[in-house]
């Protein structure tokens, strides 16, 4: 969710820089039309679930976390001087003061004198009254932001009804640049910032994945070595009891049955695995690539790039001849058909050179 | 008979001129043109919202609350910003006179008192009621973790919560927010399109104030069809703040109290309190050290077996 949430972001700011007129205004952006949830604040990561009601996601800010702590105090005598427990700014108090004044006649008729006529249209006002169903507890940041939220929310929907039912244009066409409060600078900067999170949080993502999955890879590891292990350990017992079973039965040479104590489940003991050396016929100590080619290259001494095809060196090349895993001590090197191959000793460069010394 | 005809014709046309003068260039406005004639008519009946708002702060302001006027400066077209004022004796007065002769017809007072509390007043000029709020929890735009924007301009959307018409304090801050914060309609500075909304709504009796720049999936200007408005979200733009009313007067910046906030405790009264708290630690120490010396005179304690266990 957090990825995809986040990408709806970033189009809407990247639009949002072209099209400038007299370098103060900003394009119009379009908008995904999608839902989208803004970060919170606190710590990076932690962008709720869902809500049921709106999928969206109020900011939340640090330092709006105790506001207003209620006073536990004792009943005082004095009016307004209960014992605190305040830890920031704002107290109340636990009972009102006795001496506030609420002059409701006056505040009427006051009311009264300012207010404009009754028979204004709403279009002058365009305020909308919308119910607080619940009582918002104030120290619960994520649910006063939501109840704010749904409360303009909800007024823009009413009031864009009744602006709808005016056929008054009320919404902002594509092409219309002008002016914006916050300067495209600002703008580029936010942009900025969100993105260096997405890419926090994505790296986080990664992170935590590359581990999980080293993880089960070390785990699937373990577990192949204990089946070669195994493996290898029964095949070594298997002969160990033919052994035995034929000394015990006395070396019955007619027998020429002899059970094979071997169960050949899969048909395959004798032979090497292929993955090691692929494409060569076993017994083949050369290598597979080391067939015709050396018959062609090396009449010309070879000399042409480097020593030719045979004289190879990669990586290739060793693991087909020798097996993977390198080298075995250079001890034998030479195959069936390098045997009798005295190529690099005809010209008799060796001996000339040492002469000439 | 062919001066007579003349004579009639002549007669005719006299009249006719005496009844219209000379038709007069229609007048031009930015969206066609207006008929004088139309205008005449109907003015005495039709409502025009001539509200204007100065706003000023005192002197010794700090940053945060300077960026705060600042933004809301910008997002209130039909305002007037002026210098600071010296907040110092009978700023009533002072002020009063400042808002008659920028003629305005309200005014946003950012007073701010020993570098660290905010107040705000709020008041209808010239005689009309005004409000002291204290300001708590504010964000400015420039927060970058506020990244919603808007047309410099535009007309706000006001939703104020139901339980402003509960009482009627509330009903008159209610009437002065709307009169102060809604951009009058045909403003000069004012943009035509709706793309924000003002949140007001009253919780744990303080006013808290949001700003949110509306998206919603569109293709003409003047209609959203169904889907539309399901999927419309809200951006928040910033400021953010909330108040904290301290008192009504009925006049402009003085005049008799209509209403007192019952549980409005002064921030220095806050400060006081906390340092009384911590004002008795040392002879809370002293007093606790006393008593524990005549406690343990007065229990003694047995002579202790292993006091002689090592010598020296």
């Amino acid at each position: 969710m957090i990825p995809q949430v986040i990408n709806l972001w970033i189009p809407r700011l990247l639009v949002s820089s072209k099209g400038k007129q007299m370098g103060t205004t900003t394009g119009f952006r379009r908008e995904e039309g999608t839902s989208f949830a803004s970060l919170e604040l606190k710590t990076i990561n932690p962008i709720l679930a869902e809500m049921a009601v709106l999928k969206q996601q109020p900011t939340l800010f640090n330092g709006d976390t105790v506001d207003r702590v209620d006073v536990n105090g004792e009943p005082s005598e004095s009016e307004s001087e209960p014992e605190s427990e305040s830890e920031d700014e704002d107290v109340k108090l636990s009972e009102p003061s006795k001496t506030s004044i609420n002059n409701k006649d006056g505040l009427l008729e006051k009311l009264a004198d300012i207010s404009w006529p009754e028979n204004v249209e709403w279009v002058h006002k365009l305020s909308i009254d919308i119910d607080q169903e619940q009582a918002v507890d104030v120290n619960d940041d994520l649910a006063r932001e939501l109840a704010f939220y749904t409360q303009a929310l909800e007024g823009t929907r009413q009031a864009f009804e009744k602006l709808q039912s005016m056929g008054l244009p009320f919404l902002r066409p594509p092409d219309y640049y002008a002016e914006m409060v916050k300067t495209d600078a600002h703008m580029e900067k936010v942009k900025g910032r969100l993105l260096v999170e997405k890419k926090k949080i994505e790296e986080a993502e990664e992170r935590r994945k590359a581990r999980d999955a080293k993880k089960i890879a070390k785990e699937v590891q373990s577990q192949k070595l204990k089946e070669r292990a195994k493996q290898k350990k029964e095949d070594i017992e298997s002969v160990k009891k033919w052994r035995k079973q034929r000394q015990q039965s006395g070396f019955a040479g007619g027998d020429k049955d002899g059970e094979m104590p071997f169960s050949f489940d899969d048909g395959k003991v004798f032979e090497r695995s292929n993955k090691k050396r692929p494409g060569v016929a076993p017994g083949d100590r050369s290598g597979g690539k080391a067939g015709f080619r050396g018959g062609k290259a090396g009449f010309r001494g070879g000399m042409g790039k480097k020593g030719g095809d045979k004289m190879r060196k990669d990586r290739e090349h060793k693991n087909s001849k020798f097996g993977f895993g390198g080298r075995k001590g250079l001890k034998k090197q030479n195959t069936s058909e390098t045997t009798n191959d005295l190529r690099g000793y005809n010209k008799g460069n060796t001996g000339n050179r040492k002469r000439k010394r | 008979m062919v001066k007579k005809r003349k004579h009639s014709e002549v007669t005719a046309s006299e009249p006719k001129k005496k009844d219209e003068p000379a038709p007069e260039r229609p007048k031009r406005t930015l969206l066609g043109w207006k008929d004088k004639f139309e205008e005449k008519e109907t003015d005495s009946s039709v409502f025009r919202n001539k509200e204007k708002v100065l706003v000023t702060c005192s002197r010794r302001i700090i940053y945060r609350y300077r960026h705060l006027m600042l933004n809301l400066v910008s997002i209130l077209p039909h305002c007037k910003k002026d210098s600071k004022v010296e907040s110092k004796e009978s700023k009533g007065a002072t002020l009063n006179e400042l808002v008659e002769l920028k003629n305005c017809s309200s005014c946003l007072f950012f007073e701010c008192r020993k570098q660290k509390d905010l107040y705000l007043w709020m008041a209808k000029c010239p005689n009309g009621p005004s409000v002291k709020f204290l300001v708590n929890a504010v964000h400015t735009m420039e927060e970058l973790k506020l990244t919603g924007n808007q047309l410099k301009g535009s007309r706000p959307i006001l939703t104020f919560s139901s339980n402003f018409d509960k009482n009627p304090y509330w009903k008159l801050l209610k009437e002065i927010i709307l009169q102060i914060f809604g951009t009058p309609k045909e403003h000069r500075k004012s943009k035509p399109y709706h793309d924000h909304v003002f949140v007001f709504s009253i919780v744990d009796d303080h006013i808290w104030f949001r700003n949110y720049q509306i998206s919603v999936p569109h293709n003409e200007t003047d209609k959203v069809d169904r889907g539309g408005m399901d999927k419309m979200t809200l951006v928040e733009i910033g400021p953010r703040f909330c108040l904290n009313p301290i008192k009504i007067f009925g006049g402009s910046f003085g005049g008799p109290t209509l209403y007192e906030n019952p549980f409005y405790i002064s921030p220095n009264q806050i400060r006081a309190m906390e340092k009384k708290k911590k004002a008795g630690k040392f002879a809370k120490k002293v007093k606790a050290k006393t008593r524990r010396k005549m406690h343990e005179q007065s229990n003694p304690l047995e002579p202790d077996e292993f006091a002689d266990l090592w010598k020296g």
